[in-house]
C-alpha cells in the first residue's frame, strides 16, 4: 500500500510539479486550481501507464482527487 | 520513454541564457501527449535551447498550415493522419463506407493531398518544416478481407505516396521515415481507440513516444560525420591479402562472404555523398594495391584518400589521416575487425567512434550499416560534396609541391594558375555556405553557429550580403571555400561572420575576399565581430597581421591600410552578383 500511494504521489507530481506531498495527499478537482480537464487526462494517462491498469471511461469523472484515485487503485 | 519521465523533462526549467525555439506542432487531433513528448525528445536532443510550442485548430490541419506565419515560428511539425485527407477515414465522423462514399473519400482525399502540398510547400520555404505521413491504420471500410488489398485502399496508399514523393523534393521539407518509425512504433499498436473516441488523441503512448523522438531528431538535424577510415583484411573484404592473395580474398555469396560486398557498396555510396574514406591497414603496401585494381571491387580505389598501409601502429596512420583530412577525431569513426586494434586506436583517440567489425556476424555488419548510414546521413548532397575527396588530394598535392603548409612562395603562388569565382548576393538558398559557416571552426571569425531560420532572417535584412568564393588552381578545384556574412551601409562593411575552409590556407584566398570587399562591394571600412574561440587560432593571425595591430573583440580596417599590407595577389578572380 505503501509503495502504491509513493508510485501515485509521484505520477501527482509530474502532472502538478507546483504542490508539495502533503498538498498532493489532499489534492482535489476543487482545491487545485490547476486541475482541469487537461490535467485530468494526462494525470489519468500517467497513472494507467505507470500501474500498467485500464481506468473506465466511465469511472473517469468520479476520480477527481488523489483519494478517489487511491481507493480506485486499491480496488483494482 | 515514459509519459511520466517525459513531463518532468519538460518542467524542468531551462538553462538561463538559453536560445529560443519557436515549433508549430500541427495536426488535426489534440496534440496532448504528442507535444508532452515532443518537447521532452527536444529538451534532451538541444538542452541548450528554451522551447515554445504552439498547437493549432482541432480538425484543421491545412488550415492550421496555411494559416502559418514564418516570423512567428522556426520550425514546423506535422503529424497527418487519413482523417486530415477525408474525416470520414477516422472514427470520429461518420459519413458511411458504400462503394460509392468510398469513391467520394478518394476524390475528396485526392483534393485534400494537393491542398496540403502548396501549404507544405510554402511553409517550408521560410520555416524548417517535419511532415510525418499516416501512421494509424486505415479503418475497415473496404469490402475485401483485411488481408487483401482493395483498390479504393490502394488508391488512398497512392494519394500519399505522390504527396510524399512531392515533397521529398522541397529542400525545407524533412519527410519522417515511415520504416524507421516501424522499428521503435510497431503499426499493430499505435492506436488508441479509447483515447481518439474519449479526447480526440489518437496514439497510444508509446507510439506519442516514437513519434516525439523521430520528430524531434529531425528537427535537430545534426551534422554528418565527416570521415571513415577502414581496415582492409576481413573488413573490407575476406581473408588476408597477404596470405590468400589478390585472388583468394572474397565478397560473395559463394565464399559466404557477402557482407564484405554490403559494407563496400555502403563505403561506396557514402563516398559519392562527400563522406571522406580512408584506409589504415597493416600489410603489405605493394599487395594491397594489386587487390585494389581487382574489377569486382564495389569500392573504387578513386574514392579512398589517403591509404596508409604498413606495418607501424594503427593509431600512427589514424594521426596521419586526421592529419591529412585537417578535421578531428570526433568526426571521424574507424573500422576494424580485430578487437585489439580498436582498442590501441580508441585509446589514442579518446573522441573517435571506433567499431569492430563483426565478419562473423552477417546480422550485426547489418545493423553495423544501418548505423553508419545514420551517422553520415545528410538531406542534401551539395556540388561540394562530390569535390571533397579531389579537393583533399589536390591541397595534399599543393602541400607536397610547395614544400610548406604555411607561406609558399611568391614564384610558386605566380605558377599555381589560381581562380577564385566570386558569388554576391542575398540568398538563404545556399546550402554549401549555410554548412560550411556551422561546422568550419579554425578560419572562423567568431564560432557563430546559425540556425536554419535565424540564417534565413539574416537575409531579409535588405543591406545584408552573403559572399562566397570558389577557389581552382592547377592542382584541382576545392570548390566553395569561403563565406562571408554582413551588412553594407554607406561604405561600411559589418562582417558578422567568415569562414575558410582549412583546405584553403596558404593560398591567399582570405586577402582576395577582403580585395573583394574593398573594391567590389565599395567598402571603405570593413568592421569584424571577431570573437576568440578555442580554435580560431588562424583567423586571429590573420587578422593581426593585416590589422596591424594586437585584437580586441572589434577589429576595423579601413581600404588604404588594407592596400598597404596586403601582399601580392596572383588569382584569376571571376564574380558574378545577385540581387
Amino acid at each position: 500500500m505503501r509503495d502504491q500511494d509513493e508510485r501515485l504521489i509521484r505520477c501527482f507530481e509530474s502532472v502538478f510539479p507546483a504542490l508539495t506531498q502533503e498538498e498532493i495527499e489532499s489534492a482535489s478537482s476543487d482545491s487545485v486550481g490547476v486541475w482541469d480537464s487537461l490535467s485530468s487526462v494526462t494525470l489519468a494517462a500517467v497513472i494507467q501507464e505507470e500501474f500498467n491498469v485500464e481506468i473506465e471511461p466511465d469511472a473517469l469523472p468520479d476520480l477527481d482527487s488523489f483519494r478517489a484515485f487511491r481507493d480506485y487503485l486499491s480496488a483494482r | 520513454m515514459k509519459l511520466i519521465e517525459a513531463l518532468k523533462i519538460v518542467q524542468a526549467p531551462p538553462p538561463a541564457a538559453s536560445r529560443r525555439l519557436r515549433l508549430s506542432l500541427l495536426c488535426g487531433f489534440t496534440s496532448l501527449h504528442l507535444q508532452t513528448f515532443l518537447a521532452a525528445h527536444l529538451r534532451s536532443r538541444m538542452p541548450e535551447y528554451a522551447l515554445e510550442i504552439k498547437a493549432g485548430l482541432f480538425g484543421d490541419l491545412i488550415g492550421n498550415i496555411e494559416r502559418l506565419s514564418s516570423s512567428e515560428t522556426d520550425a514546423v511539425a506535422v503529424a497527418l493522419e487519413w482523417s486530415d485527407l477525408d474525416p470520414r477515414l477516422g472514427i470520429r465522423r461518420l459519413g458511411g463506407w458504400r462503394p460509392q462514399q468510398l469513391s467520394d473519400i478518394a476524390v475528396s482525399a485526392e483534393s485534400a493531398a494537393k491542398r496540403l502540398q502548396h501549404a507544405l510547400e510554402a511553409a517550408s520555404r521560410d520555416t524548417t518544416t517535419i511532415v510525418s505521413l499516416p501512421t494509424l491504420p486505415l479503418p475497415p471500410a473496404f469490402a475485401s478481407r483485411p488481408l487483401q488489398s482493395a483498390t479504393q485502399e490502394l488508391q488512398l496508399h497512392c494519394i500519399v505516396a505522390q504527396l510524399a514523393e512531392s515533397l521529398a523534393g522541397c529542400p525545407g521539407i524533412r519527410l519522417l521515415s515511415p520504416q524507421k518509425l516501424a522499428e521503435i512504433s510497431a503499426p499493430s499498436v499505435r492506436y488508441d481507440i479509447k483515447s481518439d473516441l474519449q479526447t480526440g488523441f489518437p496514439y497510444t503512448l508509446g507510439h506519442a513516444s516514437a513519434m516525439g523522438e523521430l520528430m524531434a531528431s529531425l528537427i535537430e538535424d545534426r551534422s554528418p560525420l565527416k570521415g571513415l577510415i577502414t581496415d582492409l583484411d576481413d573488413t573490407l573484404w575476406s581473408g588476408i591479402v597477404g596470405e590468400d592473395g589478390v585472388d583468394g580474398i572474397s565478397w560473395n555469396l559463394d565464399d559466404h562472404s557477402q557482407m564484405h560486398g554490403v559494407y563496400q557498396q555502403l563505403l561506396s555510396s557514402l563516398a559519392a555523398a562527400g563522406a571522406l574514406i580512408g584506409v589504415a591497414s597493416k600489410n603489405d603496401a605493394r599487395i594491397a594495391a594489386q587487390a585494389f585494381e581487382r574489377p569486382d571491387l564495389l569500392l573504387s580505389k578513386e574514392d579512398i584518400f589517403p591509404f596508409e598501409v604498413h606495418w607501424e601502429p594503427k593509431s600512427e596512420s589514424i594521426r596521419r589521416i586526421l592529419n591529412t583530412w585537417n578535421i578531428a577525431a570526433d568526426a571521424v569513426v574507424f573500422i576494424d575487425d580485430t578487437p585489439a586494434e580498436v582498442a590501441e586506436v580508441q585509446a589514442a583517440f579518446p573522441g573517435l567512434t571506433c567499431r569492430l567489425f563483426p565478419k562473423s556476424d552477417p546480422a550485426a555488419i547489418w545493423t553495423l550499416l544501418h548505423e553508419l548510414r545514420d551517422l553520415f546521413g545528410k538531406s542534401v548532397v551539395t556540388k561540394e560534396d562530390l569535390l571533397r575527396v579531389r579537393s583533399i588530394r589536390n591541397a595534399a598535392a599543393w602541400r607536397d609541391e610547395s614544400g610548406t603548409v604555411q607561406t609558399p612562395s611568391d614564384e610558386f603562388l605566380r605558377s599555381a594558375e589560381a581562380r577564385i569565382s566570386f558569388d554576391c548576393g542575398r540568398s538563404s538558398a545556399d546550402l554549401r555556405a549555410f554548412e560550411l559557416v556551422n561546422k568550419t571552426n579554425q578560419f572562423n571569425l567568431n564560432g557563430k553557429r546559425y540556425a536554419e531560420q535565424e540564417w534565413r532572417q539574416f537575409f531579409a535584412n535588405p543591406s545584408s550580403f552573403l559572399l562566397t568564393a570558389a577557389y581552382d588552381d592547377k592542382f584541382g578545384a576545392l570548390g566553395k571555400v569561403a563565406v562571408l556574412m554582413g551588412t553594407i551601409d554607406a561604405g561600411n562593411v559589418e562582417l558578422r561572420t567568415w569562414v575558410m575552409s582549412c583546405r584553403a590556407f596558404s593560398r591567399r584566398i582570405e586577402h582576395q575576399c577582403l580585395r573583394y570587399l574593398f573594391d567590389e562591394l565599395g567598402a571603405e571600412r570593413v568592421s569584424f565581430e571577431y570573437s576568440p574561440t578555442d580554435r580560431n587560432g588562424p583567423m586571429r593571425d590573420f587578422l593581426t597581421s593585416v590589422a596591424g595591430t594586437s585584437l580586441d573583440t572589434s577589429v576595423t580596417l579601413a581600404k588604404e591600410d588594407f592596400s598597404n599590407r596586403a601582399p601580392q595577389l596572383f588569382h584569376r578572380v571571376e564574380a558574378s552578383v545577385h540581387a
